[in-house]
């Protein structure tokens, strides 16, 4: 066998670049300039959320009955509600809401969707069991669920995290099952096992690494879903409670004065709005910045 | 419809791998309650032996089961019948860390480059995932033996921080080989290594593939539909037609005097350019049959050119011809049909034709530098 590289016109001939280290996630993510933006508005929300309670101008529950539904700009920076309140503060505790309710909703319902979807894929014996579950789950609307569950534990936050994770997981096991059939069949699962691999290995640097394209995108199109749905749920009464703060029923509060005071439907619904596209945005370019095939 | 088991000719010194009379049936089901209304018969009792350091070809046409043994002799389907010996160890229903042990010991290169390699995996970590997973030495070790894998198989240092979408399809096989190599194995199964690559790459992947044997002392089972490639390698050549063995022999042997008109179709199946030579052969007719629903007798007999009633009726054993020759043939009728003749009777070629020809051919004798 010949030592020099360069005999084989396969070998590239510029052996002297020395080693391309392939770029980190972030600096990959970062590079993408609608992905930077999106990731720098997802950091500002969830801060926002986070440090609510301290960064907050007001109450959010106690207003000011003398100083209703004020204009931006005449009280506080962005007015107040029906009863007062500062919206600033109001809307970043219904931030914390309804990013919680969204990200547990999506955790436990992409998780659970995820492992049997991923098990249906793998274990061909459970797919059929496994799936049917899932078409039975998939024929219910999140509404009807949601209805059904305020009607068992009371109407509140729980009900609806309950409610769009198990309208998730059959979504969410389609989508795995799927994706994770047409990995199983690739030759490398076959070498893998070849190698002597143990099935949690194959799974977890094998199938679900992937998947991750495919998981992504649901994952994040989903978000964007939950959090409508969750505002759905409480805009019809379901969801959050008053005085509790929610976007959704922030909104639906609003709708009242929607002629005279059109800011405090508005805003929460623009603020549902930003969030949703940029989790969507940030969930698409993370895909592309995971693909080893779409960097650069 | 059980048959005499076959011995494989030959059983000079301890094979590396042997498979002695393995089945594989796949069970169909239909309706309902998924009863069980029949087996696709892929594999049906065939014995086959890999000595050290040597390549044993096994050749067919798509759908004879010669993948399917390949997947049985790596143990990665479970066998419906008979065993499988590597290094003289019973190993059908090796599990645990005696199959693991056997994993180090054989390896495996598929067909397409395309899909065998993981694309979220840079080639640095797919040539360690071996040692990894078999906990062979510490990380900088790892990362010497990549290089190593690297240079053993032509391909830069540089190359193991890229990803396989990086890599031409030849590449890509042979970073497949590299990481068949990882675990020093004693045997690798080709299966159809070079089916899916330019004619021009193939050349170069055979001759990496026999310096590699030559160097490393490996053996090959070799799966292949053609009969061409199959030439360049083998030492030795099994022929499969719908999950049997029908003639198996040294590669002389079987060029030479091919005994199974199956054998002997498949070598005239071999595109001749010179349209003086070619031969009015009738090719074979029909498809090969279901192998659900396999022909009784000899299961050739449905497209055999010399097909008599005796074939209808009565399966034909896999009978060694000459005691030592280690040519075995699976057909009634081995020692009378008429000697395989590749070409007509070429007319006259021109003097200066065959001063030529002559030179290549002495060329092409003459061992490559």
């Amino acid at each position: 066998m010949s030592e020099t590289i360069a005999l084989t016109p396969e070998a590239a001939p510029h052996a002297d670049f020395a080693v391309a280290r392939r770029p980190s996630l972030l600096r990959a993510l970062l590079r993408d300039p609608l992905g930077a933006a999106a990731l720098a508005v997802v950091l500002l929300v969830v801060l926002a959320a986070l440090l609510a309670p301290w960064i907050a101008p007001g109450d959010p529950y106690g207003g000011d009955l003398a100083n209703t539904l004020k204009a931006p700009g005449e009280a506080g920076l962005l007015g107040t509600d029906g009863q007062g309140r500062d919206m600033i503060t109001r809307l970043l505790f219904g931030l914390r809401t309804t990013l919680g309710m969204g990200i547990s909703a999506v955790v436990i319902g992409c998780g659970l969707g995820g492992l049997a979807g991923f098990a249906a894929a793998y274990y061909p014996a459970a797919s059929g069991v496994v799936m049917r579950l899932m078409d039975v789950l998939l024929s219910f609307p999140a509404i009807l669920f949601g209805l059904a569950l305020t009607a068992i534990v009371g109407p509140g936050l729980r009900a609806v995290v309950i409610a769009l994770s198990v309208a998730t997981v059959p979504l969410m096991a389609r989508v795995v099952r799927g994706a994770a059939l047409v990995v199983l069949r690739q030759d490398y699962i076959e070498g893998a096992r070849a190698l002597g691999m143990s099935d949690a290995r194959i799974l977890t640097r094998y199938v679900l690494l992937n998947c991750l394209s495919p998981i992504f995108v649901f994952v994040t199109l989903r978000f964007g879903q939950v959090i409508l749905l969750g505002a759905t749920l409480s805009f019809i009464g379901l969801g959050a409670q008053p005085p509790t703060p929610e976007l959704g029923a922030m909104a639906a509060d609003g709708r009242n004065f929607l002629f005279f005071a059109p800011h405090v439907a508005v805003l929460p619904s623009l603020v549902i709005f930003v969030i949703v596209l940029a989790f969507n945005v940030l969930g698409d370019s993370l895909r592309d910045a995971l693909d080893p095939r779409l960097r650069r | 419809m059980t048959q005499p088991p076959r011995p494989d000719p030959i059983p000079a010194t301890t094979p590396l791998l042997e498979l002695r009379d393995v089945s594989k049936h796949y069970p169909v089901r239909r309706g309902l309650l998924r009863r069980e209304a029949g087996a696709v018969r892929a594999v049906d009792g065939v014995s086959l032996h890999v000595d050290p350091g040597e390549t044993l070809a096994v050749v067919g046409e798509s759908g004879c089961g010669k993948s399917t043994t390949a997947r049985l002799a790596l143990r990665l389907v479970p066998a419906s019948g008979g065993s499988i010996r590597f290094d003289g160890q019973d190993v059908t229903d090796a599990r645990g860390p005696a199959l693991r042990r056997l994993r180090r010991e054989m390896q495996v290169v598929f067909q397409d480059p395309f899909a065998s390699l993981n694309p979220r995996m840079s080639v640095a970590e797919i040539l360690a995932e071996p040692l990894l997973v078999h906990g062979v030495g510490d990380a900088g070790a790892r990362r010497e033996r990549v290089r190593d894998l690297l240079r053993l198989v032509d391909l830069a240092p540089y190359h193991a921080e890229r990803f396989p979408h990086e890599f031409s399809g030849g590449q890509r096989q042979r970073i497949g080989i590299a990481r068949a190599l990882a675990l020093s194995p004693r045997l690798i199964v080709c299966d159809e290594p070079v089916s899916a690559l330019d004619v021009s790459i193939q050349a170069q992947i055979v001759n990496l593939l026999k310096d590699l044997q030559r160097e490393l002392g490996l053996a090959f089972l070799f799966i292949s539909h053609g009969l061409a490639v199959v030439r360049h390698v083998a030492d030795r050549v099994a022929v499969m037609y719908l999950g049997q063995v029908v003639e198996t022999a040294p590669k002389a042997a079987l060029y030479g005097d091919p005994r199974h008109p199956y054998t002997q179709a498949l070598l005239a199946a071999a595109p001749e350019p010179d349209p003086a030579r070619r031969l009015a052969r009738t090719p074979l007719a029909g498809d090969v049959p279901s192998p659900l629903d396999p022909p009784g007798g000899c299961r050739f007999h449905t497209r055999c050119p010399a097909t008599q009633a005796h074939c209808r009726s009565e399966a034909p054993a896999l009978r060694p011809r000459a005691a030592g020759s280690g040519h075995a043939v699976a057909c009634h009728f081995a020692e009378s049909i008429p000697a395989f003749t590749r070409f007509r009777d070429p007319r006259p070629r021109p003097p200066r034709l065959q001063a030529r020809l002559a030179l290549y051919e002495a060329r092409r004798a003459a061992p490559t530098p």
